[in-house]
């Protein structure tokens, strides 16, 4: 513990603030725990219900001990004792009179602009946030609130079947909207962020959460800085990271372990906004409350499983990140990667977030770290057509010239695991690819014996059932059957049994950022992700993400637009498998 | 053997004629499926590939067409001199009991012979309904999609006295060509309307039927001559009709075979009487029972989705169901033609037939094959299995006169044709038990009935529920309404859906049954042909696949005897339920007493 408290890049901050901190919070804990539990249900408005009967589990749950029932979180090394965190279900309870400031971190920002300040309004919208609430944006940018609110107000838009009071809406919305220009790593700054929130939670219960919508680098300032600065001391302080969470494992847990200095894993909401996609979530709905479902979910029924991630469009003059990092480390090795733990872990004990997470960092416990031979590299190139001319990925002028970044890669991955031994995981993620879609594809075992076999042709794994969750766009779910063609003869084809979305619900699907802001309003863990398995996910990739960077492994270039390296295909057929997206059924 | 064989003296010639070794060699390095369906040029084949009821022959299109290239000349050449080579479906029917080892009836075989051969569809009660609404109506449909043979001739048959061209205008008023092939069709009607002819005769008339085997013969010309005969008359003159149809009018070289309808006898004596009638003058492989819903496309279906898709086959079970619900209502009465039905009722008209017979294939154990015999033995083996069904298992109704809107509807005994204290049921529901090791404990509900709310046919399988469901505090106390179902729509709008729970999109966590859908009227744009067509072409090419055998039938009855007697003796008096309603209640508490609820009556359908 000593030593890693005097790590060099966790500047360890004025022991007075520290214990002032530590007393403050522990008596606020004190009052919280008089709260009466019976108020927790008078909450905000009427369609609040699920959520709060969900979250009420978790509630009983926390409340025997203040902690959550599994050893795996107790055992995160919280080297900030910090009971705050421990009563973040409390003081959801206690509305009349408390407030909640969320501030966001990198308001000037891109992802601020577009993502987030949308998915509040959208929150506010719909009578998801308190009826208390105050919103900071926070950068180094001078500005007034009056230009912050004119910067947000043009990403502001109503869900299209609410178009209702919308401006009202907004302008309401914008009312509490604020802004404070500060350093990210002046503690005097937050201090200053701290009167003004002071000043608008008007003395009441105060709740923080932070938004942090910085580059990396700067993560642990900020969250020193608003440990120490500006930590609630009525309410909880909660800080949203987004990733890159490190390079690779010793990056990544050297900064789970400067923000744990600062921080309590309780504090930390590690974001991977796919959790927080619609289809992601039904995924653990669709297995765990149909029958139909649940016994094929095992290397018996499924042959293997694609998780498929593609945009059609590259860089395009932003690569300065990307190009440090990598498809792999972009998407696959957090997104794609969190999809497949929830796709192939054992039932939970619950819904709790605690158990699903437990169930998820066993499977990604249960995989191999990753072969070279397992995976596929690409790179795209530029590529004209129809006299429109795209720029390849070294074209990019943000872009090192002799960059062997990918841009695409495939990957397959094994879990050794009673459930799934054998079965090929197959990962892809491309950027400047011919579409842009995000799905997971379970490829069923051909049936044995089939006694329609001689309607298939020679190769009987062309005719096996399929189920495609379609994340992005459109989203849907289809199962392919085999369906004897309506006629006289007898032939049998796939067809889909179909949910489209767009047909069968009227609602639009918000946004995986509001669902995610509500979470970490609502101490909502389940989609947030914990440091083990941020750990365990770095071991499966940094022996590979190495291997290729030691050794300068070319990728194989492909043209903008196009579907992908070649290579990705002889990857999938060495594990006799056919990438579920390419066949020209969809 | 030769005892049962001797009545058919149709086809001892054709097995000389098929030995042609020469042919034989040629297409020894071939699949043996591919064989029949090139030996006569393009045409054919292609029509064979569109009706077809042979999975293998799609596929094997381009071989066909490359084998044709090659040989096509001498194919050609050789089948006008030989007989279609003997194929697998012969060893097939070598197991049948009944088979006689000279029989030819190759179904490929006989339209091997198609350029020598010729087909002879004689409707016996040619002026009755079915043969104008549904017979002859298929048989343009066949003509018209080109899966009727090259040489075929229509002859309608029946005591009242009309000319070829009386008969021919009576037809033509009911035919109608596919929504999506109106191309030509006043022509193609014209050429059909040529074929037809038409002979009147008394259906007990030896003399009448020897005409008519002139008639025939004359049109047959000397070609080898295949015989269809399809009894459309009242069940009373079926015995006379085939007695005089075998003994004047069979085919002499080619085979000669017989539709019969339901009703197959009023239970298990008088049905055993009719099929002993029967095979006195006609074999077991001559005698095609219709059951008209196994030619429905859907029916069909069941067995593709089971065995073809690994997704159901394990969850085919008492593991995972907890009851299968075979449902099928009208939305009209008896309409003033109560005769019949009164004489019968709903339980004989559609349940013990209809709806047992998916029943039976619901529920059977994966056949050795998809050959006929194959099928029919499981089908059997769970007719066999099941328990006999117990009249407090049974809920019987009829329904009475209701006012609506302003318009009056009848009651069943407001019918002029049915006797005013009849106790016929009009609606009946069931529960029926398989004892066997997949479906013990599972009940089986049927449910028929005439002037309901709605016209439908389906299939519902309910399955259990999800054990220790992480959801459950989503769901309610009745754990049971959110179960998967799986939904066979056999009419109208065909349709396979799967009801699965699903989250609502949106930040809460609610959960919905959604369908996974699959609506053939949005996937398929072919217009789905009608049960009679698949049928009466099964029968012309031989295959049995979607016909009751005997031994099925008897089980069937077995099944359903014992319990029509007891109502019938007892007089049960039906639950009386309005025209245009949900049924009698009763129906809610038979399923209650088994733990199940009808999944048409629920508030999402």
């Amino acid at each position: 513990m000593a030593k890693l408290l005097s790590n060099p890049c966790c500047y360890s901050s004025s022991s007075t603030t520290f214990s002032c901190f530590h007393n403050e919070s522990l008596c606020s804990s004190r009052n919280l725990a008089a709260v009466p539990i019976s108020s927790h249900f008078s909450k905000w408005a009427p369609n609040n219900f699920t959520r709060i009967q969900l979250r009420s589990s978790n509630f009983e749950l926390r409340s025997s001990n203040g902690y959550p029932l599994n050893a795996v979180s107790l055992q995160d090394e919280g080297s900030v004792d910090n009971p705050l965190a421990e009563e973040a279900n409390f003081s959801d309870s206690a509305e009349g009179d408390s407030t909640l400031s969320i501030t966001v971190v990198g308001a000037s920002g891109d992802l601020a602009k577009k993502k987030i300040f949308p998915a509040l309004f959208a929150l506010y919208y719909e009578g998801w946030l308190p009826e208390n609430f105050v919103i900071f944006g926070y950068s180094r940018t001078n500005m007034s609130d009056e230009e912050l609110r004119n910067m947000i107000s043009r990403t502001l838009t109503c869900r299209i079947d609410q178009r209702e009071n919308c401006d009202d809406k907004m302008t309401q919305f914008l009312k509490r909207c604020f802004y404070h220009s500060g350093q990210y790593n002046s503690e005097e700054h937050f201090l200053e962020l701290d009167c003004k929130l002071k000043e608008k939670e008007g003395g009441g219960l105060s709740n923080r959460l932070f938004y942090l919508s910085v580059p990396p680098n700067i993560f642990v300032d900020v969250a020193r800085c608003v440990s120490t600065g500006a930590s609630s001391t009525t309410g909880w302080t909660r800080v949203i990271v987004e990733k890159p969470f490190g390079r690779d494992s010793e990056s990544s847990r050297e900064l789970t372990r400067c923000l744990k200095q600062y921080l309590s894993e309780d504090q930390i909401f590690r974001i991977d906004h796919y959790l927080g996609k619609e289809l992601v979530e039904n995924l653990s709905v669709l297995r765990f409350s149909n029958l139909v479902f649940e016994p094929l979910w095992s290397r018996d029924y499924i042959r293997n499983v694609q998780f498929i991630f593609s945009e059609d469009f590259g860089t395009e003059g932003r690569g300065g990140y990307f190009d440090n990092y990598g498809i792999i480390r972009d998407i696959m090795q957090n997104h794609l990667l969190q999809i497949l733990a929830l796709f192939a872990m054992e039932t939970p004990v619950s819904l709790d977030a605690e158990d699903i997470r437990n169930e998820k960092v066993k499977v990604l416990r249960s995989m191999k770290p990753l072969l070279l031979e397992d995976v596929v590299v690409g790179q795209y190139k530029g590529h004209s057509k129809g006299g429109k001319t795209y720029l390849g990925y070294t074209d990019d002028p943000t872009v090192p010239n002799n960059s062997v970044t990918p841009t695409f890669a495939a990957a397959a991955l094994f879990i050794n695991n009673a459930r799934w031994d054998g079965v090929p995981f197959l990962m892809k993620a491309g950027k400047a690819l011919h579409t842009r879609r995000a799905e997971i594809r379970v490829q069923f075992r051909h049936v044995p014996g089939n006694l329609y076999k001689h309607t298939f042709g020679t190769d009987l794994d062309l005719a096996t059932n399929e189920l495609v969750l379609r994340v992005q766009p459109d989203e849907a779910i289809y199962l392919k059957v085999n369906n004897k063609v309506p006629g006289l003869g007898m032939r049998l084809d796939r067809s889909d049994l179909n949910l489209l979305y767009k047909a069968r619900y009227t609602r639009e699907i918000p946004d995986a950022y509001e669902r995610l802001l509500l979470d970490a309003i609502e101490g909502e863990r389940r989609l947030f992700i914990r440091s083990d398995e941020l750990d365990a996910a770095w071991a499966l990739f940094t022996p590979l993400l190495r291997e290729l960077e030691d050794r300068k492994i070319a990728p194989e270039l492909y043209p903008y637009g196009s579907r992908g390296p070649v290579g990705a295909h002889y990857l999938a057929a060495k594990h006799n498998v056919r990438w579920g997206d390419l066949t020209g059924e969809d | 053997m030769s005892a049962l064989s001797s009545p058919n003296h149709c086809c001892s010639s054709s097995s000389s004629l098929h030995s042609s070794i020469g042919f034989h060699q040629i297409h020894k390095n071939i699949p043996f499926s591919v064989i029949p369906h090139k030996i006569f040029g393009s045409k054919n084949v292609s029509f064979r590939s569109k009706c077809s009821p042979l999975p293998d022959v799609l596929l094997m299109q381009d071989v066909i067409s490359k084998f044709l290239n090659c040989l096509g000349a001498l194919a050609t050449k050789l089948v006008a001199t030989n007989e279609g080579p003997p194929l697998p479906k012969e060893l097939k029917e070598g197991l049948l009991t009944v088979n006689p080892p000279e029989e030819d009836e190759n179904p490929i075989d006989s339209d091997a012979k198609d350029a020598n051969s010729t087909v002879s569809i004689t409707i016996v009660g040619a002026s009755g309904d079915l043969a104008k609404k549904k017979i002859f109506p298929a048989l343009f449909a066949l003509y018209y999609e080109d899966c009727l043979p090259e040489h075929f001739t229509i002859f309608g048959y029946a005591r009242s006295k009309m000319t070829d061209a009386e008969l021919r205008n009576m037809v033509s008023k009911t035919l109608t060509c596919r929504i999506d092939k109106r191309e030509n069709c006043g022509e193609k009607m014209e050429q059909f309307l040529k074929r037809c002819f038409y002979h009147s005769g008394n259906y007990d008339s030896e003399e009448n039927f020897a005409e008519l085997d002139r008639k025939l013969k004359e049109h047959e010309a000397g070609r080898i001559s295949n015989r269809l005969f399809y009894l459309s008359i009242p069940p009373n003159i079926f015995v006379d009709a085939v007695k005089y149809a075998s003994l004047s009018a069979s085919s002499v070289n080619g085979w000669t075979r017989v539709i019969v309808e339901k009703p197959f006898g009023r239970d298990s004596e008088s049905s055993a009487a009719l099929t002993r009638s029967l095979k006195q003058y006609l074999e077991e492989e001559q005698i095609f029972r219709i059951d008209h819903y196994l030619g429905k496309e859907l029916v069909e279906n069941l067995s593709v989705l089971r065995f073809s898709n690994l997704i159901f086959e394990p969850l085919w079970s008492r593991k995972y169901i907890r009851n299968v619900q075979l449902i099928f209502s009208e939305d009209f009465g008896t309409e003033g033609r109560g005769g019949y039905f009164d004489h019968y009722g709903i339980i004989r008209d559609i349940m013990q037939n209809h709806l047992l017979q998916i029943l039976a294939l619901f529920a059977m154990e994966t056949p050795v094959s998809l050959d006929a015999e194959d099928i029919r033995n499981e089908k059997v083996k769970v007719l066999r299995s099941m328990r006999p069904i117990r009249v407090d298992d049974v809920v019987v109704g009829q329904y009475k006169s209701h006012t609506r809107g302003g318009q009056s509807f009848p009651g069943y005994t407001d019918d002029k044709t049915v006797p005013k204290d009849s106790l016929t049921p009009t609606f009946a529901a069931a529960a029926l038990f398989i004892d066997n090791a997949r479906w013990d404990g599972v009940p089986f509900l049927m449910k028929a009935g005439k002037a309901l709310q709605d016209k439908r046919t389906e299939i519902r399988v309910q399955f259990r529920r999800v054990p220790g469901n992480l959801y459950n505090r989503n769901f309610g106390t009745d754990l049971d309404r959110a179960t998967n179902e799986l939904v066979i729509r056999v009419q109208p709008d065909e349709a396979i859906y799967l009801k699965i729970n699903n989250k609502v999109p949106g930040l809460g966590m609610k959960l919905d049954r959604s369908n996974l859908n699959l609506l053939y009227k949005a996937r398929y744009s072919k217009e789905i042909p009608d049960a009679y067509e698949r049928l009466v072409l099964d029968a012309i090419e031989g295959e049995r696949r979607l016909f009751i055998r005997s031994d099925e039938l008897d089980a069937a009855w077995l099944l359903f005897s014992p319990v029509l007697n007891e109502i019938e003796e007892k007089k049960v008096i039906p639950e009386y339920y309005p025209y245009g309603s949900r049924g009698p209640v009763g129906a809610h508490y038979l399923a209650a007493r088994y733990n199940v609820k009808w999944g048409d009556m629920g508030v999402d359908e």
